[in-house]
């Protein structure tokens, strides 16, 4: 064994894996804005407005911020939720199904709990807490399926999505529904039920701070625990895990449920501090956007963070495109779409290479 | 590529010369001359890893040798693919079944043959095969999905997929490997057959009482060369046992277990009639019964895919036993998750490192902690990185294991260091464990020899130390070099059990071969 440590500093391989790492990100983001660019131009838009355009509407002034910073927590939850799966093997395209079913119960307890008296500081953690115990509940299900009858997780998430999407329908025009408003929405939830401001006058909500708070201890979980640990063998190589004698039925169930638990206290978080209801269109495809931030982040905490904020204010100033240069507010999407396909072709080319 | 036809090439249907093939250190055939006769079966004998199979699949065009002249009929020929191969009638059907499973045996047979400006005519051509079926004599269900059909029938199916592609030279890789005696008995009839209608029949086999039996002129292989070709009638089963193994050197660089209270040493692990797999594609392993004591090291000898593989994975938990018992220290374990396995001492180093040992992505101690883990951080349950750490850095000095540092990700280690890692956490684990018994199979398989050396002793070392050792091999000097005795697995059963002194490379090859006095019941 050469002393193979003192010549090469540990940290120089992984800089730079990082760096090579970032400007794969960094180039796929330049070619996607060159595309996007084109797009503009394609639809007699100032292309410099645009952009100058998305950056002042979601960062540019506190209310700006403020939309931009509600925007991540979903976000960063979904794709922390889908991270974690992917670090299993599993594939969890459940997220929107799971916030809303997250969003139902803590619609539902709070409900429950109005006009019990309890202050916030009982109402907003048990509200939380229903939320993510309703999100478990439904990562669950595709978790025993998986474990014990080897059902693959796609289908069955893909599924109850349609089933928590309706199951949503229902309750916002029925049994819960505000009559006044002639819409898909629930009566609002008492007030002791909402989340507290972060920013009161801007109108950010803490949501954020409990979504870094939980990608942290997602984080940690993965890198500082034993099951973090068997999640990550598994994820790697389920045969060698199975050797090790590590139990994958039961770490299908957990990783799922865990999965579903961040989800489903991204919609709890949607309901006490955005909505202050359950509505119908609670997620806009977040799911769906979290497994992009999730590629598009590396599979890692910190790299789903960063990719997660920018997804953000993409979204937010992607609306204001409509009025600034005449673009659909869908353009923003496509825009992800074009970031995300680049980084999937680089992987992929990088992937071949090794 | 391709050299004039030599005069005695006129005679010869297939004359291979000079055929040289590299994989990248590894040499697989070196220089190797290799002549068929038109109409004859011709027996391509040779262990595993002897260059057989990569001989044929030169010529069928699957792989491109370095150097080959090849002459079919007399003239010289160049083949760079299968088509080539098939362009000059040449057809192979390899080991394992390459057919569609939910496909008819029809629409197999037609596969890449169908179409006619993309309609399908599955009736225009059936009684085209219909008529190659009659003629060859292979009466085959056409029209259920193959996967519905036995093995046997499968392969069948593959020959006559051969054969209605106008196939005159059919290369068989180790045909017999699948089936049940009966069904095996089926195929030489059928072989016999097609030789009879003028076809040209290579079979590559391990198997010397098939080959003996059943083909013309026989061919034998041994480390890339051709040992000799012998007629039918001048061949036996001792002349082709010493010609396939090689006179061996009995090079043995360890002493006998110490003292002989070694002897008397109480079983460690008892296995009792055990079976897996007990479906209808047979027994993998049959009613195996053997002890282990501490103190010894003993190897398990066979040709692969006589069961070794499923036996190991058996012990360790990783594939059910259908029938019979497995104890480890008196303690029935029988139905036990490989986890309570690992706890009771039974580690475990994978045959397949890539597929059923390495965790990609993670690092070396990450990897090093696999089965360790659910006992170093038994009370916390938190992954204690420095702890890792620093196990990780003791077993990479202690195992001379290459690596620029623990927190290198395992991939990035050559092969052999690959080993060593999970040679390394086998021992570590045998180690936290108290641990009693380590099975191994073919950890040395690809090994340079300085890492095939350092793992032996490894293993040895730990059964002087007072463990138990079962090292799996196909490497038949390997275990007559290190082990205290050696069992002999045939077809699912322990056909041999001896002890050093009663080493006989001949013996045991011949019970490898299948040729034991104690044969497996053909029934």
């Amino acid at each position: 064994m050469r002393a193979a440590g003192a010549t090469f500093p540990r940290w120089a391989p992984a800089l730079r894996r990082f760096l090579g790492g970032s400007l794969v990100y960094l180039g796929a983001i330049a070619v996607a804005a060159a595309v996007s660019a084109g797009f503009v131009v394609a639809m007699q838009g100032d292309v410099l407005v645009a952009f100058r355009t998305i950056v002042t509407s979601s960062l540019g002034s506190l209310s700006g911020i403020a939309q931009t910073l509600n925007k991540i927590s979903p976000l960063l939850l979904g794709s922390v939720a889908v991270m974690l799966g992917m670090r299993g093997g599993f594939i969890n395209i459940g997220v929107d199904g799971q916030i809303y079913l997250g969003a139902i119960a803590a619609t539902g307890l709070a409900f429950a709990l109005a006009g019990t008296g309890l202050p916030a500081a009982v109402m907003v953690p048990a509200v939380l807490l229903a939320g993510t115990l309703g999100g478990t509940a439904f990562g669950a299900v595709p978790g025993a399926l998986r474990a014990r009858w080897g059902v693959n997780e796609i289908f069955v998430t893909v599924m109850l999505n349609f089933v928590a999407y309706y199951l949503t329908e229902y309750l916002s025009t029925g049994p819960w529904n505000d009559p006044v408003s002639g819409e898909a929405i629930t009566l609002p939830i008492p007030a002791e039920a909402t989340l507290p401001m972060l920013m009161p006058q801007a109108g950010a909500h803490t949501g954020i701070v409990l979504a870094v708070v939980a990608a942290v201890l997602a984080a940690l979980l993965l890198s500082r625990t034993v099951l973090g640990y068997e999640i990550r063998a598994v994820g790697a190589n389920p045969r060698a895990a199975r050797g090790g004698g590590i139990v994958i039925p039961w770490i299908t169930l957990v990783t799922l449920s865990l999965s579903g638990a961040l989800a489903g206290l991204a919609g709890a978080i949607e309901v006490s501090g955005y909505h202050n209801r359950l509505i119908l269109g609670l997620t806009p495809g977040y799911g769906a956007i979290a497994i992009l931030i999730a590629v598009l982040g590396g599979k890692r905490a910190g790299g789903v963070a960063v990719a997660a904020m920018l997804v953000s204010i993409l979204m937010v100033g992607a609306d204001s495109l409509q009025r600034s240069v005449r673009l659909p507010a869908s353009a923003g999407f496509v825009f992800q779409a074009i970031v995300v396909l680049c980084v999937l072709l680089v992987e992929a080319r990088s992937a071949r290479r090794r | 590529m391709t050299g004039p036809g030599t005069g005695r090439a006129r005679r010869d249907k297939v004359a291979m010369r000079a055929v040289a093939k590299r994989f990248g250190d590894v040499t697989a055939l070196r220089g190797v001359d290799f002549t068929v006769a038109g109409g004859e079966i011709h027996g391509l004998l040779g262990e595993n890893g002897a260059g057989k199979t990569t001989l044929m699949n030169v010529l069928s065009g699957l792989y491109r040798a370095d150097h080959a002249e090849i002459a079919i009929d007399g003239r010289p020929v160049a083949i760079r693919s299968p088509a080539d191969a098939l362009a000059h009638r040449i057809g192979m059907v390899h080991q394992h079944v390459e057919l569609i499973p939910s496909f008819t045996a029809l629409e197999n047979v037609l596969l890449g043959r169908e179409g006619e400006r993309g309609w399908l005519h599955l009736d225009r051509h059936r009684q085209e095969v219909e008529a190659v079926a009659r003629r060859f004599g292979l009466a085959v269900p056409l029209d259920v999905p193959v996967r519905t059909l036995a093995v046997g029938v499968q392969q069948k199916i593959e020959i006559l997929k051969a054969l209605y592609r106008g196939v005159e030279i059919l290369i068989l890789d180790e045909p017999t490997t699948m089936l049940t005696p009966q069904e095996v008995d089926v195929l030489f009839a059928t072989i016999r057959a097609m030789a009879a209608e003028g076809l040209t029949v290579v079979f590559i086999t391990h198997k010397i009482r098939e080959i003996l039996t059943n083909c013309d002129r026989i061919t034998v292989m041994r480390a890339g060369a051709v040992v000799g070709t012998l007629e039918q009638a001048a061949a036996g089963e001792p002349m082709l046992v010493e010609m396939m193994i090689g006179q061996r050197l009995a090079g043995v660089s360890v002493g006998p277990p110490p003292g002989a209270g070694a002897a008397a040493a109480p079983a460690v692990l008892e296995v009792r009639d055990l079976v897996v797999g007990a479906d209808q594609a047979g027994r993998a392993v049959d009613r195996c019964t053997f002890a282990l004591a501490r103190g010894q090291l003993v190897g398990l000898a066979g040709v692969a895919g006589n069961g070794q593989r499923e036996l190991a994975e058996a012990l360790v938990g990783l594939v059910p036993a259908a029938g019979g018992s497995i104890a480890i220290a008196g303690r029935d374990v029988t139905r036990a998750p490989v986890r309570d396995r690992l706890a009771a001492g039974l580690v475990h180093v994978p045959e397949d490192r890539i597929e059923d040992g390495v965790l990609p992505g993670l690092s070396v101690a990450e990897n090093l902690m696999l089965g360790l883990h659910s006992h170093a951080f038994k009370d916390s349950r938190l992954f204690d990185r420095r702890a890792a750490g620093q196990l990780a850095r003791r077993a990479i000095a202690e195992y001379a294991i290459v690596a620029p540092h623990e927190d290198a990700p395992a991939t990035s280690l050559s092969g052999g260091n690959i080993q060593k890692l999970l040679v390394a956490r086998a021992m570590l684990l045998a180690e936290a464990t108290g641990g009693a018994i380590v099975v191994a199979a073919n950890p040395t398989r690809g090994l340079d020899v300085r890492a095939t050396e350092f793992v032996r002793r490894r293993l040895l070392d730990f059964a002087r130390g007072g463990g138990a050792v079962l090292l799996v091999s196909e490497d038949l000097d390997e275990l007559l070099q290190v082990c205290d005795r050696i069992l002999v697995m045939y077809r699912g059963r322990i056909v041999g059990d001896l002890p050093r002194p009663a080493f006989d490379a001949y013996r045991i090859g011949a019970l490898m071969a299948g040729a034991g006095a104690e044969g497996p019941a053909r029934a």
